[in-house]
């Protein structure tokens, strides 16, 4: 986590240089030129028209009220795990890691088939009426599962770049832990914590692989437009991704409001 | 008073005691090279690392075990740790009783200036004005500084100590002052505590390090560069009788053991004798050739190979005493390695 200052060359050696360029140039082009045919290849017209649709809106709502239901969640259950991965030396450490970024390298639709082994008819299902499949609960579940090793792993890293020299010195200071804690570390940690926020609202929004094992219903937007597409093409789908890539764009937007985009370290 | 009691204590490869240290009143320095285990005395002492043995009291309360919030002992870091989502301020009112308490120590410590300053914008002696200050806030019972003064430039530094010196020196608390520099050390300390592979080798004032060092070791940290290995001749009551290659030197009647000692003499007690002066045998008067001068500033240095020892032995002239003797490189000289200068060392430890 540090930055290097760019020194004038003296001896550029033009001939890599290019390469270099028109490698990450091409790169570029490749992330921009989709978003740009969202937004012309079709009209604006027949996009806006569809917008206040009856399934768009309620496939918004769902996924907006999940996706920040599932990143409540996981800011609850990990913030004190991140601290304590980022500040602990103990022994068994790197495996607690090893299994947050578990979820991370599951294909999601096979972690969607686990949870529903876990928490479906076969399972916890059994054992209460509550629903824990088919419902916005379903999809919140399916959403932390794979969600949530962003929101530790950004935050750890946010823990770790608070210089231990700050948390000792208030204790010094005759400040106790949870004191620390809520007036030193997390004020200097915040911006990594919002980022990883941010992130864990995006990974949930765009979740769809799990969510559709758990949850085919009620439907969240990357679910309607998979409906949509096959249904009625990819025309259909449209409108749907142009509200989810919205969403998306807005929380990249909220990293970078924080000037603190975790991917820049 | 602040009391270490066998404290004993590892991390990695490292370990740390057994220390025993009482700390009075007083501003103790704590003097030794990097890695000596000094940051750690102070954790520990602060809490901040936890002790496998041994015991920190402070006027009479047993510390050890408590977390650091309950010890009441200020650490200042060496880089200040200033809590930089704070203005300078708000982090001497951190742990101020009352917002009084925070323009009293700014005054005291010049910092009203900067009360309403973001960290940031600090210079590097601002920045340890600030920490002083908001550690006097919570009002300590012991203070703790870990090389407050080793990140800034000379001249500041050089200013900071004095104000620093009076500044500790007026809180009639224990203050343990870490620092690998003996020029701070001795400002700073009431007494030095020399510190070497996680241990305590030697205390006392300013004059007993310096002067009389217990061990090569002390004698090389604190700068003593006339150290020399000589055999025990004889002793009577009062004197020992060193043969130091092919010459005598009369040294102190020291209660030594070993047959084979070290002995020092710093090089400002080095005389330069006229050749018509009358000498005696205490004055162990040696001849030599001067090989090097240095200019210092403040003074000269001037080697001399001696030519009935295979030794250098340097010499440290104020500048108006180097100008008087004119001396030039390849001068034959007279030095005097009087007697009450000379410092005997019996360090089995250390002889090669």
């Amino acid at each position: 986590m540090f930055q290097t200052e760019s020194i004038p060359e003296t001896d550029r050696q033009t001939g890599w240089f290019v390469v270099g360029a028109s490698l990450g140039v091409l790169l570029l082009l490749y992330y921009l030129v989709p978003l740009g045919a969202l937004l012309f290849a079709q009209s604006p017209a027949s996009v806006a028209a569809q917008l206040g649709s009856a399934r768009v809106v309620s496939a918004a709502r769902n996924s907006l009220l999940t996706a920040t239901a599932s990143t409540a969640l996981s800011a609850a259950l990990g913030l004190p795990l991140a601290y304590w991965l980022a500040r602990t030396d103990v022994r068994g450490k790197n495996a607690v890691l090893t299994l947050v970024l578990l979820p991370l390298v599951l294909p999601p639709i096979v972690s969607g088939m686990l949870l529903l082994e876990v928490v479906g008819p076969n399972g916890l299902g059994a054992f209460t009426s509550l629903s824990f499949t088919r419902s916005l609960f379903g999809v919140v579940l399916a959403q932390t599962f794979v969600a949530s090793p962003f929101f530790v792993v950004t935050t750890k890293a946010a823990f770790e770049s608070v210089d231990r020299h700050f948390e000792h010195a208030s204790r010094s200071l005759g400040k106790s832990r949870k004191t620390t804690f809520r007036r030193i570390t997390l004020p200097l940690a915040i911006p990594g914590i919002v980022a990883g926020l941010t992130l864990t609202f995006a990974r949930a929004i765009g979740e769809f692989g799990a969510t559709l094992m758990m949850a085919y219903y009620p439907r969240t937007l990357p679910v309607q437009i998979w409906r949509s597409f096959l249904n009625d093409g990819l025309a259909a789908a449209f409108p749907v991704a142009v509200v989810l890539v919205g969403l998306a764009l807005s929380a990249l937007l909220v990293i970078n409001a924080f000037g603190r985009n975790p991917w820049r370290h | 008073m602040l009391e270490l009691t066998n404290i004993r204590t590892g991390y990695n490869a490292f370990e740390l005691g057994p220390v025993s240290l009482a700390v009075e009143d007083e501003i103790l320095s704590v003097l030794g090279p990097s890695g000596c285990g000094k940051t750690t005395l102070l954790s520990v002492v602060a809490g901040i690392q936890s002790t496998d043995d041994g015991s920190v009291e402070l006027n009479g309360t047993d510390l050890t075990g408590l977390p650091p919030e309950r010890r009441n002992t200020a650490y200042v870091f060496q880089d200040g740790a200033l809590f930089p989502h704070m203005s300078v301020r708000e982090n001497v009112a951190y742990a101020a009783v009352n917002d009084a308490r925070v323009d009293d120590l700014a005054a005291t410590l010049e910092v009203e200036d900067l009360l309403n300053r973001d960290v940031s914008t600090l210079s590097g002696g601002e920045r340890q004005r600030v920490a002083l200050a908001r550690a006097l806030a919570a009002d300590p019972d012991a203070l703790l500084l870990d090389e407050p003064l080793a990140n800034l430039d000379a001249p500041i530094k050089r200013r900071l100590r004095f104000e620093l010196r009076d500044v500790l020196a007026a809180l009639d608390i224990p203050v343990v002052y870490v620092t690998h520099d003996q020029r701070q050390a001795t400002t700073m300390g009431d007494r030095i505590a020399v510190m070497r592979d996680g241990t305590v080798r030697q205390v006392g004032t300013a004059e007993e390090i310096f002067e009389r060092p217990a061990s090569t070791f002390v004698a090389e940290f604190t700068g003593s560069v006339n150290l020399f290995e000589a055999d025990v001749r004889d002793r009577d009551d009062d004197a020992l009788y060193l043969g130091w290659d092919d010459a005598v030197v009369e040294a102190p009647a020291y209660d030594v053991e070993s047959k084979r000692v070290y002995f020092c003499i710093r090089p400002e007690y080095v005389m330069v004798v006229r050749k018509d002066r009358p000498v005696d045998e205490r004055d162990n008067v040696l001849t030599g050739t001067i090989t090097r001068r240095i200019y210092q500033g403040e003074d000269y240095v001037v080697a001399l190979d001696l030519d009935a020892v295979d030794d250098l032995v340097e010499i440290r002239l104020p500048t108006p005493v180097y100008e008087r003797l004119s001396l030039a490189d390849r001068d034959q000289v007279r030095v005097s390695l009087k007697k009450r200068a000379l410092h005997v060392i019996d360090d089995a430890e250390a002889i090669r």
